[in-house]
C-alpha cells in the first residue's frame, strides 16, 4: 500500500464504554486508511458503532464513560489520540471537520446562525476583523446554497428548515477549509429532494476544496453515489473493505452480501419479498467465540466458532480485506 | 411577543376572579366567623358560663341583642346573599379599599402596609442569596459530576433539604443565637436602631437576618441546586455543546457560551413560584425569629378569622404571584428565542 498518498491513518482502534456494572467494548481492532481526495464510506446496521469511529477519531465521545483504550489515529505524523487539548482544539473544526446526525438538534437554540457561524472564524482566525468576518459568512452561505444569507444570519435555528440547517451545518464544517470532512448521517433527517441537494453540494465542495470525505450512512444507495471506497462494519469489527465497484460487483462477506441484497432494485418483480438478513446484532457486552456475524450466517460451519477472523488483506487486490474464514470457497 | 404579554396581561382577571371568589366562598361556608368570635370573646369577657358548642346555641346565649347582631352581620356584609357581598367587595377592591380588620378595626391595607417591608426584604434576600449560591453550585457540581466535591456538597446540601425550615431555625437559633451568642435571639432591628448611622443600620438588620435567612434558604436550596445542576448536565451533553466542541471550541468556552445560556432556562421559569413563596413567608420562621411578616399576620387573621385581612393578604399575594410569573416568562423569553417568536 502506497502509504505516502495516505492522510489518516487508524490503528486498531478499540473503545469502550463504562456503563453500570462493566464496560462493553463499541470499536473492536478498527484499522483503516483514508487518502487524499477520497470518499470512503463506513456502512453498517445501526449500533455497529459508526459514529462512535467518527468521534473516536474527533475525541468526542462522551466522558467520561467512553474512552479509546487502543490503537493510533496518525494524522500528519502525529497521533491525534495523544496530542494535548490545545493542540486538538487547533485541528478541530479547521483540519478536520465534522457534521452530526441530527441537524435539528446540532445548532443551538438560543444563539443566531450569524453568531454560530461567526464563531469558527474567530476561534481559528482570531485576527479577522468583525466586517471580513461577516463577509466571510455571508460568502459561505451562498455557496452551500442559502438564499438571501444576510437574513438568515440574523435568524435562529428554529426558524430554518432541517435542510436549511444542515446546510448552515455544511457551512461551518466547510468554513476553513479542512482537509477531512466526517459526515456522520448528513442526510439520514431529511426527505429525498433535499438528501440529493446535500449530497450534490458535498460533492462539488468537496472538488473544490479537494478534500477528503469519511461518509458515515447506513444507506448503500448512498455509498454508491458518494464513495470511492468502502467500510462495512458489523458490531464494532470492520468485516470488509473495497472499492465501491468491487463491493457492489463481487462482495465476499456473507454480511456484505446480505446487505446489498436487501437493497430493493426495479429488476425485482413487485411486491416480492424482501430479502432481509435473520436475527440481531450479537449483544456487545457478552459477545460469541468465534465469528461475531456466525449465528445470522447462513454459511456457519464448525471452524467460525473457533476462529475469530481478523481483516485479511486480499491477495493484490488493492485495499480490500474481509474478515472471513470462508470467503474464498463461498466466493468461487 | 407582544400579543403574547397582553394574552398574559388578560389572563390575570379570570385568574384573579377564581382565586377570591373561591376563598370568599370558602370563608362563608366554614363555621365560626368573625361574628361568632367576637360573641364567643364577649361572653368570655362578661363570664357567661355557657359553654360555645354551636352557632345556635351561641347566639341565643349571647349577650348580644338581635338587632345588635343584625347590625354586625349587615356591617360585615354577612347579611346579603355570597355573590352580592363578594360584588361589594370586589367593588371596594378596585377603589383599593381593602376594608376593615374585624380584630383591631384597623384599615387592612395598614396591616399589610406595616409588614411589606420586612416581608419583601426577607423575601428578595432570600431570592437573592439562593440564587446567587445554588447556581454557581449547581454548575460547580454539574462540570464536577461524581467527584469528591459534588458528593460532598451532596450530602451537605441533602441534610438541608430533609430538615425543615423552622427546625433548622431552631437549631441556628440554639447554636448562634442561644450559646455562642454571635447573633441575635430575635426581632428586625436592636431597640438602638433609630440611634445608629446609616452604616450602622444596615449593619445591624444584616447582624439580625443571618439567622432566619439560613431557615429560610434551607429548604428551597436543594432543590435549585439539583435543578441548576441537571440542567447543565443535560446541556453539555447535548448535540450543539459537541457541535461546538467539533468546530474547535475549548471546553470551558463551550460551557459558558453554549450550554449554560440553555441551561437557566427552567431556572428563569422557576423564577415566578420563588417570589411568590419566599414573599409569602412562613409563619413557623417568622414566630421562631419573632419577625412581623406576612407568614405570621396571615396565620393569626385566620386562627382568629379575621377574614378581611385574610382576604387582604390573598388579594395581594395573588397579584404578588401573577406580577412574578410575568416576570418569569419575561425571563424566559429573554433566554429563549423560541419563546420570543412564539414557536
Ligand atoms: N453514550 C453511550 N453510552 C453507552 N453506550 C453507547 C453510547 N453511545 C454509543 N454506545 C454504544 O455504542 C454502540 C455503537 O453506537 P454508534 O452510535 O456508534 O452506532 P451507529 O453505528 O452510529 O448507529 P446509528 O446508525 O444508529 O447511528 C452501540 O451499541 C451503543 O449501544
Ligand atoms: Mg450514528
Amino acid at each position: 500500500m502506497a502509504s505516502k498518498d495516505v492522510l489518516l491513518k487508524v490503528d486498531n482502534l478499540t473503545t469502550t464504554f463504562q456503563t453500570d456494572e462493566d464496560s462493553i467494548t463499541v470499536l473492536d481492532d478498527v484499522t483503516f486508511d483514508l487518502h487524499h481526495g477520497e470518499s470512503l464510506g463506513i456502512v453498517g446496521e445501526s449500533g455497529c458503532g459508526k459514529s462512535v469511529t467518527a468521534l473516536s477519531i474527533m475525541r468526542l465521545l462522551p466522558k467520561p464513560a467512553g474512552q479509546v483504550v487502543k490503537g493510533t489515529v496518525t494524522y500528519n505524523d502525529e497521533n491525534l489520540l495523544s496530542l494535548s487539548r490545545e493542540k486538538m482544539y487547533t485541528i478541530r473544526g479547521k483540519k478536520i471537520a465534522m457534521i452530526f446526525q441530527e441537524p435539528m438538534t446540532a445548532l443551538n437554540p438560543v444563539h443566531r446562525i450569524g453568531k454560530q457561524l461567526g464563531e469558527i472564524y474567530q476561534i481559528h482566525f482570531p485576527e479577522m476583523s468583525e466586517a471580513e468576518s461577516h463577509a466571510a459568512q455571508i460568502d459561505i452561505l451562498e455557496k452551500v446554497g442559502i438564499p438571501s444569507p444576510e437574513k438568515r444570519l440574523r435568524e435562529y435555528p428554529h426558524q430554518l428548515s432541517g435542510g436549511m440547517r444542515q446546510r448552515v451545518m455544511i457551512a461551518m464544517a466547510l468554513s476553513c477549509k479542512p482537509d477531512i470532512l466526517i459526515a456522520d448521517e448528513p442526510t439520514t433527517a431529511l426527505d429525498v429532494t433535499t438528501q440529493n441537494q446535500i449530497l450534490n453540494l458535498m460533492r462539488e465542495l468537496q472538488q473544490e476544496i479537494n478534500m477528503s470525505i469519511i461518509f458515515i450512512t447506513h444507506d448503500l444507495g448512498v455509498i454508491a453515489e458518494m464513495c470511492d471506497r468502502v467500510i462495512v462494519m458489523y458490531a464494532g469489527r470492520i468485516v470488509e473493505q473495497a472499492p465501491v465497484k468491487d463491493l457492489f460487483s463481487t462482495p465476499h462477506h456473507p454480511y456484505t452480501k446480505g446487505l446489498l441484497e436487501s437493497i430493493p432494485r426495479l429488476e425485482t418483480p413487485p411486491k416480492s419479498r424482501l430479502e432481509i438478513i435473520e436475527g440481531l446484532v450479537p449483544n456487545l457486552k457478552n459477545i460469541p467465540e468465534g465469528c461475531r456475524f456466525r449465528s445470522r450466517c447462513d454459511f456457519e460451519v464448525e471452524d467460525c466458532s473457533k476462529t475469530d477472523p481478523k481483516g485479511e488483506p486480499i491477495g493484490d487486490e488493492s485495499h480490500r480485506t474481509v474478515a472471513c474464514i470462508r470467503w474464498q470457497e463461498l466466493s468461487s | 411577543m407582544t400579543a403574547y404579554f397582553i394574552r398574559r396581561f388578560l389572563l390575570i382577571i379570570p385568574t384573579f376572579l377564581g382565586i377570591t371568589i373561591l376563598v370568599f366562598t370558602v370563608t362563608r361556608m366554614v363555621p365560626g366567623g368573625p361574628i361568632e368570635r367576637m360573641l364567643t370573646e364577649a361572653q368570655l369577657a362578661s363570664g357567661d358560663q355557657v359553654s360555645f358548642q354551636s352557632n345556635n346555641q351561641g347566639i341565643a346565649g349571647s349577650t348580644l341583642s338581635e338587632s345588635q347582631l343584625n347590625q354586625l352581620k349587615e356591617y360585615y356584609g354577612f347579611d346579603k346573599p355570597i355573590l352580592e357581598s363578594y360584588g361589594i367587595w370586589l367593588k371596594n377592591i378596585l377603589l383599593l379599599d381593602l376594608g376593615y380588620s374585624t380584630r383591631y378595626g384597623e384599615p387592612v391595607w395598614e396591616s399589610i402596609k406595616q409588614r411589606l417591608p420586612i416581608s419583601i426584604y426577607y423575601g428578595v434576600m432570600t431570592m437573592l442569596l439562593t440564587y446567587m449560591v445554588c447556581i454557581p453550585l449547581g454548575i460547580l457540581k454539574a462540570i464536577k459530576h461524581k467527584t469528591h466535591i459534588d458528593n460532598i456538597s451532596s450530602i451537605l446540601v441533602f441534610i438541608g433539604y430533609a430538615i425543615p425550615g423552622y427546625v433548622m431555625g431552631i437549631i441556628v437559633i440554639t447554636i448562634f443565637a442561644f450559646y455562642l451568642e454571635w447573633f441575635p435571639l430575635s426581632g428586625f432591628t436592636s431597640n438602638n436602631f433609630d440611634e445608629l448611622s446609616f452604616i450602622g443600620k444596615v449593619k445591624d438588620i444584616l447582624w439580625h437576618s443571618v439567622l432566619p435567612l439560613i431557615a429560610y434558604m434551607s429548604g428551597a436550596f436543594a432543590v435549585m441546586t439539583f435543578l441548576m445542576k441537571n440542567s447543565l448536565m443535560d446541556n453539555l451533553a447535548a448535540d450543539y455543546v459537541r457541535t461546538a466542541m467539533a468546530k474547535g471550541m475549548e471546553f470551558k468556552t463551550a460551557v459558558v457560551k453554549h450550554a449554560f445560556r440553555n441551561s437557566i432556562i427552567p431556572i428563569a421559569t422557576n423564577f415566578g413560584e420563588n417570589i411568590t413563596l419566599f414573599l409569602a413567608g412562613s409563619f413557623l420562621i417568622e414566630k421562631i425569629f419573632n419577625i412581623d411578616g406576612f407568614g405570621l399576620l396571615g396565620y393569626e387573621s385566620l386562627v382568629e378569622r379575621d377574614y378581611p385581612v385574610v382576604m387582604g393578604i390573598l388579594v395581594i399575594g395573588s397579584l404578588l404571584s401573577l406580577i412574578g410569573n410575568i416576570l418569569s416568562d419575561i425571563c424566559v423569553a429573554l433566554v429563549d428565542p423560541r419563546v420570543r417568536f412564539g414557536a
